[in-house]
């Protein structure tokens, strides 16, 4: 598994207080919103925060943000996409 | 309508809005039809990334050292008293945001002197009120998010029809502050053009501020402005910040607001809506608004006109819902323009003038809180009414949580006389709290919701309550002070989301109904160091024989920043004490079980023990029944409290035991919760006799006197 995917499960732990799930727990590729995890639109919301903060990378959007937030991998590719700090 | 219940009428109103001030600037600016919302004004308060986001603010409030959400809260009770000299008995205020801009203000400037922060708590705004119009009953504080204004009504209308009052001054008041501009900017539900409810085009809401107050009577007015003819309270216990997707409390807080006026929907003739233009409000409303009209009255928000100013927005809309009846208008849906299909209801996209008799209005929050009031002509025929006798309230199961631990940690080491005062480890609060369920509730909400499974689980009952009527001093602290915190390190760019829904004060009861499917009345009271005798009086208020059993709990958590800046009881070397207490209660007689009751709510006056004697039954009655006192005296009034305590016992005789109980539990606003459980456990033990009575009396600012006694 790449970095970014796995730094994104440590920081999804500690911005949700997750504190009860491994990094190794989370697949990447299940649905993130309404799964197992029992994330929902305002964890999401504080994702937007982190992925902006960390990562410099907007997600203002509804219809982005569904698409971007569907699953962990979905989110770690858009941001290799979109960031700046990564490219740089 | 045929109602039996005591007429409530509208002597008076007062409204303060971005629309204007007073009633003929507010009616004219509907009139026109235009939108007051604009980008917020460095006089407010500056920000450091622009372009500012649009705001509905109230221009030229007048200047004073009080906080802005106090001033506009005087502004409008001024235009609500003109003429009145009589002091209400009562006044209720629903507010959020308290003294919080200033707060926010010193914050920045690192003020450290706890005297400046004298104006943070949400209970000052009602206390500062009582002052101006001499009230020296209740001053109550409800905290319900952006419902509370129509909250603190429906409290009203409960207490003048029960006969506790004959004049109340009530309604809510919100100032724009970084809090509420960058926290509903962090979940996204503010529109960057500005509020345009109902719209197919529709992105969120505007944030804003003013106040509405309503003088309400059971006594007749010479020209009454209207009545309030009933009330609806419900909660989704659904999610802490989206509405129910289908309506569903929303929903029934109408059908009760319309069943408690004895009226029904063919009578309603405008729906004045709480339209706040996010996409997911307007939706889930509409929804309701259709299950209970086939074919609905017009209808429209005016929030596209005016903002929404949270706590204010009830009981400005109150006050515009009584203006609309005066004057024969229905203002439009400003800011709509093409009505979204989906939606299936059609807003008014101009102003009518036609006459109306009944005003449907309604307002929600976070916590899934809802509350609908149905406003209508004062010329209902003074029908035969009779005040409602109500059984006691009885306490079926009862928790607390102090520095000892849970119940019975704490009641264990307070039977040997032993200190009980501290701060619980974080873990030993939730070790029976689902942890998943919990994980993003700090301290104040994991206390709150461990004292409700605990007294359900002290009942024995398998049913949770209905009702949730929770009292807190100081609220989410910890999401608070988080929030303002990350906001200024970030330089105004990432404020938390997650700590912005947690730090509405009613998060916690929001929590606690989610978790026992609580879906009837749900109220947070914030009265200080009253805080849990806040909460009593609202259940009492609200509780009857359709609707009897609630959670009654109070709840503080000690903040290491924040509880020696706010409370005046702590100081920077006050050991630091937290937790709190309260009950499952059940508005049914249950023989042998222990009832609870608030005798005495005043404030503080010259007579005020005279009168506490009297509201406990005189000197005789005392002599005979009671048998021990638990006397609450914060620090901050130490030498009040003993003075008040001194007069009491000299004057009615008693040579009874009297404790302290803070110097047990330490200093915290909702200490009082936790002796409320001691009182019950002294009875239930046989401590004290079965015939006999435990008082619970806080001393200070206000006096209160809960009995406690054996069916």
């Amino acid at each position: 598994m790449d970095t970014l995917t796995n730094d994104l499960k440590k920081k999804l732990i500690e911005v949700l207080n997750l504190s009860d799930v491994t990094p190794e727990e989370i697949d990447e590729n299940e649905q993130l919103v309404g799964g197992d995890l029992g994330i929902d639109s305002i964890d999401v919301l504080e994702m937007v925060v982190m992925v902006e903060k960390d990562y410099g990378v907007v997600i203002n959007n509804k219809d982005i943000g569904e698409k971007v937030f569907s699953t962990l991998a979905a989110l770690s590719a858009y941001i290799r996409e979109n960031s700046p700090k990564l490219s740089s | 309508m045929s109602n039996k219940k005591k007429p409530v009428y509208i002597a008076g109103i007062g409204i303060i809005s971005p629309l204007g001030c007073g009633v003929e600037a507010t009616q004219q600016t509907l009139q026109e039809n235009s939108s007051a919302i604009a980008p917020l004004h460095p006089d407010i308060f500056s920000i450091q990334n622009p372009p500012p986001l649009p705001v509905g603010q109230v221009a030229d409030l007048a200047d004073s050292p009080l906080p802005r959400t106090h001033r506009l809260t005087l502004a409008a009770a001024q235009q609500a008293m003109a003429g009145h000299s009589q002091p209400p008995d009562a006044v209720i205020i629903g507010t959020t945001t308290g003294g919080i801009l200033s707060t926010e203000e010193l914050l920045i400037e690192g003020e450290e002197d706890s005297e400046r922060y004298s104006h943070h708590g949400l209970s000052t705004v009602a206390e500062e009120l009582a002052a101006v119009v001499n009230c020296t009953g209740p001053a109550l504080t409800v905290s319900t998010a952006c419902s509370s204004g129509t909250v603190a009504i429906s409290m009203a209308l409960k207490m003048l029809q029960s006969g506790e009052a004959e004049w109340v001054l009530a309604g809510g008041a919100d100032s724009l502050c970084r809090l509420t501009y960058f926290g509903f900017h962090s979940l996204q539900l503010v529109d960057p053009e500005g509020s345009k409810p109902l719209d197919a085009d529709r992105k969120g809401m505007s944030v804003a501020e003013g106040a509405g107050m309503l003088l309400l009577s059971t006594i007749k007015p010479p020209h009454p402005l209207g009545q309030i003819l009933g009330s609806g309270l419900t909660c989704d216990a659904y999610h802490p910040a989206a509405p129910h997707p289908e309506g569903e409390g929303a929903f029934q807080a109408m059908r009760n607001a319309i069943n408690d006026a004895g009226s029904n929907a063919r009578e309603i003739d405008y729906i004045n809506l709480h339209g706040t233009g996010t996409p997911d409000n307007d939706l889930a409303e509409s929804k309701a608004i259709r299950a209970i009209f086939s074919n609905p009255p017009p209808l429209s928000s005016i929030k596209g006109a005016t903002g929404h100013s949270l706590a204010a927005s009830g009981a400005i809309e109150a006050a515009i819902a009584a203006i609309c009846i005066q004057q024969g208008f229905i203002p439009a849906n400003t800011g709509c323009t093409t009505p979204d299909p989906a939606l299936r209801v059609t807003p008014l996209l101009s102003p009518l003038n036609q006459p109306v008799s009944a005003v449907l209005s309604n307002s929600f929050g976070f916590g899934g809180n809802n509350a609908c009031l149905l406003i209508a002509k004062s010329d209902s025929p003074t029908a035969v009414y009779q005040e409602p006798e109500h059984a006691p309230l009885t306490i079926l199961g009862k928790a607390c949580i102090t520095g000892a631990g849970h119940t019975q940690a704490s009641l264990e080491t307070f039977s040997k006389l032993a200190v009980i005062g501290g701060v619980l480890d974080i873990k030993i609060i939730s070790e029976q709290l689902p942890a998943g369920k919990v994980r993003r509730l700090k301290r104040f909400s994991r206390i709150a919701l461990a004292l409700a499974a605990a007294a359900k689980e002290d009942s024995g009952l398998k049913e949770s309550p209905h009702s949730v009527f929770m009292g807190s001093g100081w609220g989410a602290l910890s999401e608070t002070y988080d929030f303002i915190d990350k906001l200024q390190s970030s330089d105004e760019k990432f404020p938390s989301p997650i700590d912005f829904v947690g730090s509405v004060h009613n998060s916690a009861a929001g929590q606690i109904a989610i978790l026992h499917e609580a879906t009837g009345a749900n109220i947070t009271s914030s009265g200080g160091d009253y805080s849990f005798e806040q909460a009593l009086l609202a259940a009492d208020s609200f509780l009857d024989e359709d609707s009897p059993s609630a959670f009654v709990l109070a709840a503080d958590e000690a903040h290491k920043q924040f509880s020696p800046l706010f409370d005046s009881s702590i100081s920077v070397d006050t050991p630091l004490a937290d937790g709190g207490g309260g009950f499952y209660l059940t508005r049914q007689a249950v023989p042998r079980r222990i009832s609870v009751q608030l005798k005495c709510y005043r404030k503080e006056t010259g007579t005020i023990i005279d009168t506490l004697i009297a509201d406990l039954g005189g000197k005789e009655s005392l002599q005979t029944h009671c048998k021990m006192i638990l006397a609450g005296i914060p620090a901050a009034v130490a030498h009040l409290g003993e003075e008040q305590l001194d007069s009491f016992m000299q004057k009615t005789g008693l040579d009874i035991p009297v404790i302290h109980y803070r110097m047990f539990t330490g200093e915290f606003a909702s200490a009082s919760g936790v002796a409320a459980v001691m009182a019950t456990q002294l009875l239930e033990d046989g401590v004290v006799d079965f015939d006999k009575t435990v008082l619970v009396l806080g001393f200070g600012k206000y006096v209160t006197a809960m009995e406690f006694a054996r069916q």
